[in-house]
């Protein structure tokens, strides 16, 4: 067939992603960021590399030597899955990296859990699911384990999810944050309905709506809705929530880019 | 009967051009696919609130199938090709879909007369065969599902098609988690054997009712696999992985048309090439002009070999130009138009080289999908075209293939990242053993312990 000369592509298209690859090699990065502490060093690496056998060594190592099983959560399992998260953010690694770190500390809270009566202080919960009559729900499963891996607590209410069961999680688990993913112009509306029947019953938490057919306009119709675009902005909007209150206005401000 | 392909329906790539097909498909009213002109395929969506009732449905395709209709006889287009994709409530309650494939048939057979445009209906259900957390491919929803394709053949569909989800479950969870095995398992041998058994049945039934069984794609996979991946600057997904789930799914989908389909095959099979080198079956292509559905990195070339030319999917609305069916629809046809002339001077190798080249080395997918590269892949399939998992494997190992010899050649410039996820597919495709039962009692164990919602007795095993 007919072909291109090597030097003639450029004019035609331009690979960015190529052109603006970062020099460091994503093992590089990531080491410079893990802590020096010679227990948690191991730890953290593990979970960067998603390796849950090694999470685990690592983290009875470092409860033989004095470490409390409660406190390694945050300072080490979560350290360590702060190095994926900013690397992911950065561009530098990629979702299925990020989702292997989170299986493998997930794995590590569970250990750590089951060696004390203690209980972890929890983060905040999240409220996750898909719009009634809609299956699509991977970007449903990415944004929940990123809000995971940002060691928020995930209820998912799955796909298909009927209006009145996202109302009644509501109530019991009291979230800091709920999101909901559509991918269709026909199942969107249920958010509208989410977010009356959340009035009605005087409950003002934020709800964060995403997912191929959604739109910023469409979210901003409904008084509690922020309009998320990729799933990496879900742990941003509840981290947000936790810095600076669950104020819908400054959510829109910060999050709405268009 | 299921009849594998064991050789290819092309002597060599260089015969694949769009328009032309080895063998050629008459549907509806006047029309024949691949045999030397290329025809517009339609795509839309009613709008939410038509949804209400049944009458609104119908009402809301009876204006889509007349808007549709008039402005290419207004423009002059010899053929149309309509595709109704069933919202949910038009395949779960089949004599709706049935109802809705009347109204606009009726239409199409107005034109026809009238003008004598060629054109032809293409219903796709929706694959209802699902509760809200598992799969459930067979019983009842299987039968329903059969209902729903037994009424629209009876009441005016010329083409019959579905996109299935069969080894979806499988597929969501390897796909997130870079699990090579469980992408080839998801796609390749439980997708395979759910397509030959739906579709032997829709074959029998397009038989009984005297339409086309048109074909299938791997839409809740491959596309998956590349919407995930993205644009350039997206970080979901390797390219280069997405591009490997792409060749096994032509695997896949060929399966369709070793049950007794004939083609065309499903637009947003980007497969389709592949599909088409092996069986010579004509096929409907998406792309520069499907935008208004979603974006890909290959417009230009996924035109290459097409016959139906279709722009995916739109709502319908009025935009300035006319309603959105009608605008989307006229840059089709301009589209095949430019096709035609190519066809009819004898320059359409000409053409095809241009739409391919623009798009080469715009990105690792279309690399592979270039013709040339397509129908290797097509003959590493049909290399053991009659086991569904050494055929779908090789079609993994020989797309690593080539993109080692396109980043070798210095024009398919790949990112490290990139490079780094083709190594480990290569290693993990390199481990997997040379055969099939012993693929499938390793899967088996593993995902019924690591996927929650796997559910073997939907494959019958
Ligand atoms: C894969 C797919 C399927 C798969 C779904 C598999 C699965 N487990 O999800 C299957 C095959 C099952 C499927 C079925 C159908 N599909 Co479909 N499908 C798609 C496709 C090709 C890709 C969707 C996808 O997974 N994208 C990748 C994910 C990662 O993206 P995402 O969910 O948008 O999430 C990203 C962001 O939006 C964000 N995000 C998501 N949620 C949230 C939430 C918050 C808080 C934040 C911050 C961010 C965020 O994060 C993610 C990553 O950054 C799209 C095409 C398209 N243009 O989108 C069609 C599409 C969505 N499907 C469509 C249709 C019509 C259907 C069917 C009705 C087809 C049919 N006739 O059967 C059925 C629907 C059945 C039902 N009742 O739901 C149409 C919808 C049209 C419309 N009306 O709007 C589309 C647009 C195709 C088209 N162009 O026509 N489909």
């Amino acid at each position: 067939m007919l072909d291109l000369k090597k030097e003639d592509i450029d004019g035609i298209l331009i690979r960015y992603n190529v052109s603006l690859e970062k020099e460091m090699t994503p093992d590089e990065a990531a080491e410079e960021l893990y802590p020096k502490d010679e227990l948690i060093y191991p730890i953290a690496k593990a979970i960067y590399e998603g390796e849950e056998d090694d999470v685990i060594d690592g983290l009875k190592a470092a409860i033989d030597a004095g470490k409390n099983p409660i406190a390694l959560i945050n300072d080490a399992l979560m350290v360590g899955m702060g190095v994926v998260s900013q690397l992911y953010d950065e561009g530098i690694i990629f979702l299925p990296n990020v989702m292997m770190s989170a299986d493998a500390m997930l794995d590590g809270i569970e250990y750590c859990k089951d060696q004390t009566d203690e209980v972890p202080e929890p983060k905040g919960t999240v409220v996750c699911h898909v719009a009634e009559g809609d299956v699509h729900d991977i970007g449903k499963n990415i944004v929940a384990a990123l809000l995971r891996a940002n060691g928020f607590d995930v209820v998912d209410l799955g796909r298909d999810c009927p209006v009145d069961e996202v109302i009644e999680a509501v109530e019991k688990e009291k979230p800091i944050l709920v999101t909901g993913t559509a991918l269709m112009t026909t199942t969107m509306y249920a958010f509208k309905e989410v977010n009356d029947k959340l009035l009605e019953k005087g409950i003002k938490v934020p709800f964060a709506c995403g997912g191929g057919a959604v739109n910023q306009d469409f979210v901003s119709q409904y008084e509690l809705g922020v309009y998320g675009e990729e799933a990496a902005d879900a742990p941003k909007i509840a981290e947000f929530i936790l810095a600076s209150g669950d104020g819908i206005e400054k959510l829109r401000e910060e999050f709405h880019k268009h | 009967m299921v009849q594998k392909y064991t050789s290819m329906a092309y002597a060599s790539a260089d015969d694949l051009v769009f328009g032309k097909a080895k063998f050629p498909v008459k549907a509806g009213l006047g029309l024949e696919i691949g045999a030397g002109y290329t025809t517009p395929e339609i795509n839309y969506a009613p709008r939410p609130q038509a949804g209400k009732s049944k009458e609104k449905l119908i009402k809301e395709y009876e204006r889509i199938t007349t808007d549709s209709m008039q402005r290419m006889v207004q423009i002059g287009a010899p053929s149309v090709v309509l595709e109704t994709e069933h919202v949910e409530q038009m395949t779960n309650n089949p004599s709706w879909g049935g109802e809705v494939a009347h109204a606009q048939k009726t239409i199409m057979e107005e034109y026809h007369d009238e003008y004598g445009i060629k054109c032809a209906l293409r219903h796709t259900p929706g694959d209802i065969r699902e509760d809200r957390d598992f799969l459930k491919l067979r019983g009842d929803k299987y039968d329903l599902l059969m209902e729903s394709f037994e009424q629209i053949a009876q009441n005016g569909a010329d083409l019959l098609s579905i996109e299935s989800m069969g080894g979806k479950e499988v597929f969501d969870y390897s796909i997130l988690r870079n699990d090579t095995a469980g992408i080839l398992f998801g796609i390749g041998v439980l997708g395979s054997m759910d397509m030959e058994m739906i579709w032997s049945d829709i074959a029998d039934i397009a038989k009984k009712n005297n339409v086309v069984a048109a074909g299938d794609t791997d839409c809740a996979q491959a596309n998956t696999a590349m919407f995930i991946a993205g644009g350039l600057l997206d970080k979901n997904l390797a390219h280069t992985i997405a591009i490997v789930a792409r060749a096994i799914s032509a695997g896949r989908s060929l399966c369709a048309y070793e049950a007794g389909a004939t083609g065309p095959g499903k637009d947003c099979g980007y497969e389709n090439t592949i599909i088409k080198s092996i069986s010579g079956v004509p096929i409907a292509q998406e792309g520069k002009s499907s935008t208004c559905a979603h974006s890909d990195v290959m417009g230009n070339l996924v035109m290459q070999a097409c016959d139906l030319w279709s722009n995916e999917s739109v709502e319908y609305h009025g935009e300035f130009g006319g309603t959105s069916v009608q605008c989307w629809g006229e840059s089709l046809a301009y589209d095949c138009s430019l096709m035609n002339v190519a066809l009819k001077t004898g320059k359409e190798k000409g053409l095809r080289d241009l739409f391919t080249l623009s798009d080469k080395y715009r990105d690792p997918q279309g690399y592979v999908l270039a013709y040339e590269n397509a129908y290797r892949v097509g003959q590493a399939i049909v290399k053991d075209g009659t086991d569904n998992y050494l055929r779908t494997k090789n079609a993994a190992v020989e797309c690593c293939t080539i993109l080692d010899e396109g980043i070798a050649s210095g024009k398919l410039r790949l990112t490290r990242f990139e490079t780094k996820a083709l190594a480990k597919v290569q290693a993990d495709l390199a481990a997997l053993p040379d055969n099939s039962d012993q693929f499938m009692s390793d899967c088996l164990t593993k995902y019924k312990e690591e996927v929650a919602v796997f559910r073997p007795e939907n494959y019958g095993l």
